[in-house]
């Protein structure tokens, strides 16, 4: 049996995966991770997984929570930050150049995928409708990449 | 007699091949209150491809077969598109299983009724004549493994199975596209030949067909085999050790929770628990053969996500429904798509929060092509200090250089089929390309294999078959060099990784050893 997160690691834990994951005053969809039963599910992974992941689990909490003293060389931790410097943090860690340090926060997108997405109340955002195929939506054609440049100047201007 | 508008809802409901199973055939551990010690001809261990197709052919032919699985039976009525759950009830470790290497890389294995069939693809090929060349080549295979004697057995699973290419209209527009986009470079590519009994098209293959079309064994070989009133299966029981006398198998012991399972084999066992388990099984069990835990292989997948100016949906469709092997001899990959849920695909998903949920709001745009790479790496399987299957694996070079070559025509791919994102997912790159030439530079990307994003399926070898006791671990009649009576009939016993997808040779192996090796009990038994 895996031992509970300590509060230090459940609130490391909200701070990161309510980063990744914001609620509507930040993000699109209609919930952010924070909005649903994010410690129950933390609880329940970290008591059905083996011991060994359950430790990957929470290296890379701490890893996420100790980062703004190498980040921001700040003495603070993940869930003493505004939100900006905390997306500022995991933006860094995702661009760590140590494999173990980038890895954390990616073992956390992935985690918090698996839970975020699959919410009743999210999904039916995320997945659309089907598409069947052959609907002769559009024809194939390459684009050049002057198009495709284009494309680009076009929503760079409109955003 | 009522009549319809009196019926209740589940009235309705198709019924499935899992829901109606012989009584007594079933035997859950969970539930067990007493030890069981029991008698039969065979012992079967595991019940994925391999394992049912084996106990099918041993119970069809008249002989009693016990099937030993160590996850749960999960009913095909109880599937949704219920990723987390899967992970956790149908996926070994819940899914946390990874390959140790220079970088680590996820493995899924299912450990339930079925084992990996309940949450692939069911995509049926036939082993490539060139790799049965290189086993008869350079493993000592011979005659034992030929495309002729094979033959039959394929034939047999097609019908079974109903092999059939995906249907139009289930074809869906990620694996449409992908077609549309080979043709427009030049690259063959097909529809894919998959175990079909009446697709709907739901996009569900990784957690499970909802209406039991994908022919996984927990609706086709393990039914049918207890379906013959020979065999029986015992769920949620782990195998701890095959029990080997002088040098003979003759049964297993299994754990149930804190019950004990003692099945006693009278004609053999036979192991089929995956490359993984198998060989650690083997060495539980007392064999010391050098190969066992060597010469592991895997296709590990790499793909790249498409986001597009309109609905792809791949929620809709075969899951996996278009391919090619354009590269398959040339540069060891294999191309495909694949409809990726959200929960899966999320992680790779550019950005973080504003970002990220802005594009997982546009989530139905995005196309998922990937390509499974044949890679010549070898690697290692053994136990790990708590007790669990330690794997060890890292590409070489040659794979990183394939590896980079595949992203690189995915991307154009992509692009060509109108995409406006391309993520390919590598350290050091921009996260987000959008134009043919930055597709290009990802062939001047780092090799470091901790820079890419591998997902290890479709895994080999660790207990090989061969002549030789010194090199190989189970000989050409798939019994084990060391112990009479005990046969490997999955996939550890491949000398090599196929460049395909493995079910289909994984079960017409099975099958083929499975009729030798009652063909000579037969025998035995009438002298």
């Amino acid at each position: 049996m895996n031992l509970a997160l300590t509060s230090f690691e459940r609130r490391s834990a909200r701070a990161a995966f309510g980063t990744i994951f914001p609620g509507a005053d930040r993000g699109t969809l209609p919930l952010g991770i924070c909005d649903m039963d994010l410690d129950g599910y933390l609880d329940r992974t970290l008591s059905s997984i083996p011991f060994e992941p359950s430790i990957g689990l929470r290296l890379a909490i701490w890893v996420v929570a100790l980062a703004p003293i190498f980040v921001l060389k700040r003495f603070a931790t993940i869930a003493s930050l505004g939100v900006e410097d905390r997306e500022r943090v995991i933006s860094a860690i995702y661009a760590s150049p140590y494999y173990v340090v980038r890895s954390a926060a990616i073992a956390l997108k992935a985690i918090g995928s698996l839970f975020y997405c699959g919410d009743a109340r999210v999904r039916p955002s995320i997945v659309g409708a089907p598409v069947p195929a052959n609907s002769g939506i559009v024809a194939l054609r390459k684009r050049s990449n002057h198009e495709i440049e284009e494309q680009g100047n076009e929503q760079r201007r409109i955003a | 007699m009522s009549n319809d508008a009196s019926l209740e809802p589940h009235d309705h409901a198709p019924r499935f091949a899992d829901d109606d199973l012989p009584a007594g055939a079933v035997v859950d551990g969970t539930k067990l209150d007493r030890d069981v010690d029991e008698e039969v001809d065979f012992v079967v261990v595991g019940s994925g491809a391999a394992g049912s197709v084996a106990a099918h052919t041993l119970a069809t032919l008249g002989w009693s077969v016990a099937i030993v699985e160590e996850g749960p039976w999960l009913k095909t009525r109880d599937f949704n598109d219920d990723v987390l759950g899967t992970f956790e009830k149908a996926l070994r470790d819940n899914g946390t299983q990874v390959l140790k290497g220079r970088a680590y890389m996820p493995m899924l294995q299912g450990r339930c009724v079925g084992g990996s069939t309940l949450v692939n693809s069911a995509i049926a090929w036939r082993m490539p004549e060139d790799v049965v060349d290189e086993w008869r080549r350079d493993h000592g295979i011979g005659d034992a493994i030929t495309m002729k004697n094979l033959e039959p057995h394929y034939d047999a699973l097609d019908r079974d199975l109903n092999v059939r290419a995906v249907a139009d209209e289930v074809l869906g527009e990620n694996n449409r596209l992908f077609l549309e986009a080979a043709k427009g470079r030049g690259i063959h590519a097909t529809r894919m030949r998959r175990y079909d009994r009446g697709c709907k098209g739901s996009g569900q293959c990784i957690t499970g067909c909802p209406n039991g079309a994908k022919q996984g064994m927990s609706v086709s070989y393990v039914p049918w085999a207890l379906g013959t009133g020979n065999a029986r299966i015992f769920c949620s029981c782990r195998v701890e050790r095959v029990e080997v006398s002088g040098d003979r198998a003759v049964g297993v012991t299994a754990k149930a929770g804190a019950r004990k399972v003692t099945l006693r084999a009278r004609r053999g066992v036979f192991v089929a628990a995956s490359t993984v388990q198998t060989p650690n099984i083997l060495r539980r069990s007392g064999l010391r053969a050098r190969a066992i835990g060597q010469h592991f292989q895997s296709h590990p997948g790499i793909g790249a996500g498409g986001f597009f100016d309109r609905p792809i949906g791949m929620n809709f469709g075969a899951t996996q429904g278009a391919e090619s092997i354009d590269f398959r001899t040339s540069d060891r990959f294999k191309l495909e798509t694949i409809g990726m849920p959200p929960e899966l695909a999320a992680a790779r998903v550019p950005g973080i929060g504003a970002e990220l949920t802005r594009r997982l709001a546009s989530f139905a745009n995005v196309a998922v092509w990937v390509a499974n790479m044949r890679m010549t790496a070898q690697g290692t399987v053994d136990t790990q200090w708590d007790g669990r299957d330690r794997v060890t694996f890292t590409p070489n070079a040659d794979d990183m250089r394939s590896s980079k070559k595949a992203l690189v025509i995915l991307g154009h791919m992509l692009l060509d089929a109108g995409a406006r994102e391309v993520w390919p997912g590598v350290y050091g790159s921009p996260s987000v390309v959008t134009t043919h030439d930055e597709v290009e530079k990802l062939a001047d990307a780092t090799s470091d294999p901790r820079a890419y994003h591998f997902i290890a399926t479709h895994l080999f070898g660790a207990a090989r078959m061969g002549p030789d006791p010194r090199t190989s671990a189970v000989g050409l009649d798939f019994e084990t060099h060391e112990a009479r009576g005990l046969y490997v009939v999955d996939s550890s016993v491949f000398p090599t990784n196929l460049g395909v997808n493995p079910q289909h040779s994984i079960m017409a192996l099975a099958r083929m050893a499975a009729m030798s090796v009652a063909e000579r009990a037969s025998r035995g038994a009438a002298a």
